[in-house]
């Protein structure tokens, strides 16, 4: 993904920009996580990767979106029909709004099968019981007859990324897959979402805005900050020497590192919102390390630092973090 | 942000009571009926000093936040009492809820600030209000005391303007801070306070409710799944589990050294470890 640039339709023919320097590149089998705060454009990008901007009133204004020596940005809902669900998997933010309420989990996981198309019925039916025991659901033959709202918020989950499966995509994208969880039932989702790309050859990205659930499954990740993609890298280097002011403030202002009785390294203000970038580098004015270049357009472009991309224009000012 | 300070500072220093200031005995909460009946919460035994930090860890379905409802009066125990300052304010017993003369000690802030805060009031008004309905001032006094306290938790005079709607996550949950602190309780639970907040967020409020607590002596409950939260803010903590309390203890001790396998599966559960 190169340069991708995101805008929702306003009245008039008016656009509002929500992504405009998006970049990610992943290799078959790689597992990249996305890491931003609400607004940032995470969300977005995951619907430029499925191609339903337009059911949500947005479109690709500029930019590409290679996937297998195939152009995605700008593709038609046919070429989409053939991409969705076949070659790219999607596990959507909330669980319980991705199934149908009236409809049982084995009608639902059934039409995601025979979606294929060559299968008969009853071996669509043998094939959803293989995918909930797959995704290691204790008595799947009950949980087939069951409908969303008997099952837990862990099951629940665990069928849609049953779902998102079933056609044995090459990719497989999960955006905020356990923000809703219990930390326990997080833990065995995250194991299961790993073990899964393993067996079945898939390359993995993961939206979350906890930089922790990230470093935990990924290799590498992409921050994102208010529509810019800002760094990019292997998972060790950003965590240990983050190249980037963003980055290195959702590293100290986290609280399982901090000391009790002191402060906590907040950042300052609050996030830039869509319809109200500042000019220039988007986050100077929470940087307390931002000057005049800072604040001239356009947003810094991804560049090599040591071992990963930043967008910052002063990634040798940037403190080393205190391990 | 401007500093912490008022004349009802005084108010809320711990003085000379003896024994716990909020103290919850026996609580038990039976929802349903007949076959039906499960109990939210269990017999639980929860105390609080005047100025004491405490957590409450548990995953949906615990009890804690049953429980915290119990303790602030919003929720009738099925049998139990919560006592204030040595006295019985609350039992299931009790055939109004808590009296207004003792709930105005004990506050709460709420997971999700949004739908806690009238989206059709502008902030200031939002505070004002409760700064009307607890001391009883005249509507203008009452708009001076609202802006004060929401600059003091960092909230401008320009945002006290807007409508909830426009402000962030973070700056809602600061408004509800500003809110809850209208009466100038003695403790204050704070209902995962930081879930619905993003992170660069979550350090600001933080930050906050430990000055609230440090500086002003202010009691805070801090109910959360969050073990790393807990460990930063709170000196004790109660770990809950399909309302039983199952292990309590000092904080740091609780985590360093777990007692009960399921405090030990919420540790290891925490990513990164």
């Amino acid at each position: 993904m190169t340069d991708l640039c995101i805008s929702f339709h306003k009245g008039g023919g008016r656009k509002l920009p929500v992504i405009d320097a998006a970049n990610l590149s992943l290799d078959q089998r790689q597992a990249v996580g996305i890491v931003g705060e609400s607004g940032s454009g995470k969300t977005m990008l995951c619907r430029a990767l499925i191609g339903t901007l337009p059911r949500h009133g947005a479109e690709t204004v500029s930019g590409t979106v290679h996937f297998d020596g195939q152009e995605l940005a700008g593709a038609s809902e046919r070429v989409w029909r053939g991409i969705r669900g076949r070659e790219i998997g999607y596990i959507p933010q909330s669980s319980l709004a991705g199934l149908n309420p009236v409809l049982t989990v084995e009608t639902q996981l059934v039409e995601s099968i025979t979606a294929v198309g060559s299968l008969s019925r009853q071996e669509a039916r043998q094939e959803a019981f293989a995918l909930l025991e797959r995704v290691q659901i204790p008595r799947a033959q009950q949980v087939l007859k069951a409908r969303a709202h008997q099952l837990s918020g862990g099951m629940r989950q665990r069928v849609m990324i049953a779902a998102a499966i079933a056609q044995g995509p090459k990719l497989l994208i999960a955006d905020e897959p356990t923000t809703a969880l219990d930390v326990t039932i997080q833990r065995e989702i995250l194991s299961l979402i790993t073990q899964l790309r393993q067996e079945l050859n898939m390359a993995l990205i993961l939206v979350s805005h906890d930089l922790a659930v990230i470093e935990e499954v990924c290799d590498n990740v992409m921050v994102m900050y208010a529509g810019a993609s800002v760094e990019a890298g292997p998972v060790e280097a950003l965590s240990k020497a983050p190249r980037h002011p963003y980055t290195r403030a959702l590293r100290v202002s986290r609280v399982d590192r901090a000391v009790p009785g002191q402060d906590l390294e907040a950042i300052p203000g609050d996030a830039a919102s869509v319809g109200s970038w500042p000019a220039g580098c988007r986050f100077w004015p929470r940087c307390a390390l931002a000057d005049d270049d800072c604040r001239r357009d356009p947003q810094p472009a991804l560049m090599p630092t040591a071992q990963q991309l930043s967008a910052c224009i002063h990634p040798e000012r940037i403190p080393e973090l205190e391990l | 942000m401007a500093a912490l300070t008022s004349e009802a500072e005084e108010k809320l220093q711990p003085d000379a009571i003896t024994g716990p200031l909020l103290e919850g005995k026996d609580i038990t909460v039976t929802f349903g009926r007949g076959a039906e009946a499960f109990d939210a919460v269990r017999a639980a035994n929860v105390t609080v000093d005047g100025g004491e930090a405490v957590g409450i860890v548990g995953e949906s379905g615990s009890g804690k936040t049953t429980l915290a409802r119990t303790l602030v009066g919003l929720q009738r125990p099925s049998a139990g009492e919560v006592r204030l300052e040595g006295q019985k304010v609350f039992s299931a017993a009790a055939e109004q809820g808590m009296p207004r003369s003792e709930r105005w000690k004990t506050q709460m802030i709420f997971q999700d600030p949004y739908s806690s805060l009238n989206p059709r009031m502008r902030v200031w008004q939002a505070v004002a209000e409760a700064v009307q309905v607890w001391q009883e001032l005249p509507g203008a006094e009452a708009r001076v005391e609202a802006l004060r306290l929401l600059n003091s938790m960092g909230i401008s005079d320009d945002q006290a303007r807007q409508f909830p709607k426009s402000l962030s996550g973070g700056q809602r949950q600061r408004v509800s801070v500003a809110r809850a602190l209208a009466p100038n309780p003695k403790v204050l639970i704070a209902d995962e306070p930081t879930s619905s907040i993003d992170q660069s967020a979550q350090a600001q409020l933080l930050n906050l409710l430990r000055r609230l607590q440090a500086e002003r002596g202010l009691a805070i409950i801090f109910i959360s799944h969050d073990l790393g939260l807990v460990r930063y803010l709170t000196s004790r903590v109660y770990v809950m589990q399909t309302g039983d309390i199952v292990e309590t203890g000092k904080t740091q001790a609780v985590l360093e050294r777990p007692q009960h396998a399921y405090t030990r599966l919420l540790i290891d559960s925490i990513p990164g470890r």
